[in-house]
């Protein structure tokens, strides 16, 4: 009995040993020379144009190993495979006049009959990130230069197009009918600094190896890796030296910083937001939304759920820190008494209970979120229960819950999306998009004109009072609230120069592995 | 059936060993408020503090008082662990004496179905359950119930069968007892050793399952669960915070786990003579 008894206990100090140690090892760096990244989700899809996975990190794994006619630095745009460019207001064309000196990873030359390939190639084969409808025609004037016809004036132009979308290798992809299935050496054939030597789906694994003939430059290490480290253990990976770069928790900052490891904090380009289902009732009244973000205390939110590392989102959806952010729309102040006195404007009456109620009919409302969101949505029905609102909150899987909004299928639903540092051209997207992301509000036509009216506006001043406009109506007519933008930070050893690209890289990413963070 | 089952179970250290244990779990649970002045779904600020007088376990990353939370998850699993044993157990009285008095193709019927759900593994079906449901304490009681009484069904059915043929369930017959007469007048209190051995298997799973599918995120997340808690405290597992905050709810979670199966292990040894006979020798 006694022999039992002790068994016991051993197997339960075991269940206790098992719940402390939630690590896992980290790959070791083989030299000095090579540099390595982790990331905690791994697999970003093959790092071919057409096959990585549809999201930030999945481009910048591939643009490492393919160029855009034009690209992005910390202070705005630089040439790329582009050297020079212009746009003639005239014929509404953009001119590039490439560089001579670059050639493809398998030795062939580039020219401008690969750009003008690459251009009608997405015609027939949309590429993921670029919307080719807008495009007349591509000509190459001679060997080096190329115009770039446009039906419509498109001012996200250089950011959306010739800054994101990568160009292919004719001799290669003209025979290739299905680029999403296209594998193999020459699926990667590109003209960027580095060659992927290694893909490992299994192990989320990716490693590059320098492209010494690259023309932008020398690449600054030999070997660059991207490895999977799951978030909690990227800070001691990072201080024993296993990585060299990561992005870790907020905690961990100051310890870091503590042991010579640098910090970069991102610009806030992403946000978290409260999709109302505003085809139905009650979401469908402008004052009921409007009541509902005066319950809402999102400094609150980002006080407790984010611990104070972020900022509390405006209704008009833009960061504080874009240059097109517009600080003059209307706020709606946390304010419950106000909130309540709206909702009895609109013929609530609260019940014994303290609840709200319409005809009879409690106010009760059920919140869609994925399970990283629960702190966040705890909160905020914490927030509605206090003014007389029950809240049901359903987690699920991020991509039930897109499916579930895709479809119309649910009340209010919190999720998020980044691209807010980019173009302007993400307020198109996140309101009159077909996307699960965008609240696809066309009930005032001043928005969905003003909105149209900005991607043609040329003139980035006047552009720019347009986009004003377009937040202050947004913020008025709420079909959406933001409620925070979270600062991420990245720790990394110094070695190379980790920097945000203003903007965000390409159309928009808000991740530091700019290429040029890895050159010379 | 003279047997003194108390005498038994009293010489079973292990089982009383599982008895106190719940027991204690069961007063933490219900005089919760009295040992904590904090409510658990109240964030504050003051996130991620470590133990002090004021919050003896400190206080999670939306700065809500571990210890009260701690509290409140035992209600959780114990509530979830008796509503799910009762179910599950009822359920699998009524399908296997059924099975055992019916015979025939009733019979056959029952325990192909017993069969099949007994292949199918619960966790995947509860997910899949989750997305449409709002699994919150009552719903996971059935969904649970309805997955867990075929282990349960089949003993039973078992022991019917060999109850149906004594004299005086013969007896009850020829009298014009009915099924429901015989099943609950004259089987069930011949079974009750049997279902207690069935409730208490019902609630360790239970408990289990609970914490396993709250860990998941598939659960209501307003249910204040160990489970929950202890995928919020991994997700902080590089900070010391895990000493307070995972290790405490692990802890309470073993125990709780262990209390049930001691107080299982003990009662199938105590109605099963062959088992206590061993242990004797």
């Amino acid at each position: 009995m006694k022999k039992k008894f002790s068994a016991v206990l051993i197997s339960l100090f075991a269940v206790m040993l098992i719940a402390v140690g939630c690590g896992s090892s980290t790959e070791k760096a083989e030299k000095p020379s090579t540099y390595t990244v982790a990331d905690s989700t791994g697999d970003w899809g093959y790092p071919s144009p057409y096959a990585h996975y549809s999201r930030g990190p999945g481009y910048i794994r591939m643009s490492l190993i393919f160029d855009t006619l034009i690209w992005k630095d910390q202070d705005g745009y630089i040439p790329a495979l582009a050297r020079d460019w212009s746009y003639n207001e005239n014929e509404n064309s953009y001119s590039f006049t490439l560089n001579k000196n670059v050639k493809w990873h398998d030795g062939e030359e580039f020219d401008a009959s690969d750009v003008v390939f690459t251009f009608n190639y997405i015609k027939d084969h949309p590429y993921q990130f670029v919307n080719s409808s807008n495009i007349k025609k591509v000509a190459a004037e001679n060997n080096y230069e190329v115009k770039i016809y446009l039906n419509e004036a498109y001012a996200p132009f250089l950011s959306n197009i010739a800054g994101t979308l990568p160009i292919l290798p004719e001799h290669i992809y003209k025979g290739v009918e299905n680029p999403k299935e296209f594998r193999g050496e020459k699926a990667l054939v590109g003209t960027g600094p580095y060659m992927l030597v290694d893909y490992s789906r299994e192990h989320g694994s990716y490693l590059y190896e320098a492209n010494d003939n690259y023309y932008g430059g020398n690449p600054a290490v030999d070997k660059l890796k991207f490895v999977k480290v799951s978030r909690e253990m990227s800070a001691s990976a990072l201080k024993q030296g296993d990585i060299n770069a990561a992005d870790i928790p907020p905690e961990t900052v100051n310890s870091l910083k503590k042991s010579n490891i640098k910090v970069v904090k991102s610009p806030y380009q992403w946000n978290a937001k409260l999709l109302f289902n505003h085809k139905s009732e009650p979401f469908s009244s402008k004052k009921f939304r409007h009541a509902l973000a005066y319950a809402i205390d999102c400094e609150r939110i980002v006080d407790v759920a984010l611990r104070g590392h972020g900022a509390a989102a405006g209704p008009e959806m833009l960061p504080p820190d874009s240059p097109w952010h517009n600080p003059g729309c209307k706020q709606y102040e946390y304010d419950p008494g106000k909130a309540q006195e709206v909702l009895k404007d609109l013929g609530y009456e609260k019940s014994a209970e303290g609840i709200f109620t319409k005809d009879g009919k409690q106010l009760q409302l059920e919140m869609l979120t994925w399970p990283r969101f629960s702190r966040e949505a705890g909160i905020i029905k914490e927030q509605l229960a206090k003014i007389g609102i029950e809240v049901d909150i359903r987690s699920m899987e991020a991509k039930t819950v897109d499916m579930q909004v895709t479809n119309w299928r649910f009340e209010i639903a919190l999720t998020g999306h980044g691209g807010l540092g980019g173009d302007p051209e993400i307020l198109n997207k996140m309101f009159l998009g077909k996307t699960f992301h965008s609240s696809r509000y066309y009930e005032n036509e001043q928005l969905v004109d003003l909105l149209q009216k900005q991607l043609h506006e040329m003139d980035n001043k006047k552009r720019k009072k347009i986009v004003y406009e377009v937040q202050e109506i947004y913020a008025e007519e709420l079909p959406a609230l933001s409620i925070y933008h979270p600062a991420w930070y990245w720790g990394h050893d110094g070695s190379l120069p980790l920097f945000y690209t203003k903007g965000g890289v390409a159309h928009g990413i808000p991740l530091p592995h700019n290429k040029l963070c890895f050159l010379k | 059936m003279h047997i003194n089952y108390w005498q038994i179970f009293k010489q079973n250290r292990v089982g009383i060993y599982g008895l106190a244990i719940l027991f204690a779990i069961l007063i933490f649970a219900l005089c919760g408020p009295v040992f904590s002045p904090y409510f658990p779904q109240n964030t504050t600020t003051l996130t991620l503090d470590p133990p002090s007088l004021q919050h003896w376990l400190g206080t999670n990353d939306v700065g809500q008082d571990i210890f009260t939370r701690l509290l409140s998850g035992a209600r959780t699993s114990l509530a979830v662990a008796v509503g799910t044993a009762l179910l599950s157990t009822l359920l699998a009285v009524l399908i296997g004496i059924t099975a055992a008095l019916a015979g025939g193709i009733t019979d056959r019927i029952l325990m192909r179905f017993t069969d099949a759900l007994l292949t199918i593994p619960v966790i995947v079906v509860v997910i899949m359950i989750a997305a449409y449901v709002r699994p919150g304490v009552l719903n996971l009681i059935i969904i649970l119930s309805c997955l867990g009484w075929p282990v349960g069904a089949r003993v039973i059915r078992a022991q019917a069968m060999t109850l149906k043929e004594r004299y005086h369930i013969y007896a009850a017959r020829v009298f014009g007892g009915g099924m429901l007469y015989i099943m609950f007048r004259h089987i069930v209190p011949d079974l009750l050793p049997l279902l207690c051995v069935s409730f208490i298997q019902g609630a360790r799973r239970a408990v289990f399952m609970e914490a396993g599918l709250a860990f998941l995120g598939v659960t209501n997340p307003d249910m204040i669960s160990w489970g929950m808690m202890l995928r919020h405290a991994l997700e902080y597992c590089y900070l010391d915070a895990y000493k307070w905050w995972l290790l405490p709810t692990g802890f309470a979670l073993s125990v709780t786990i262990l209390a049930f199966s001691f107080l299982g292990y003990s009662l199938e040894e105590m109605t099963d003579p062959r088992l206590r006979r061993r242990e004797d020798a």
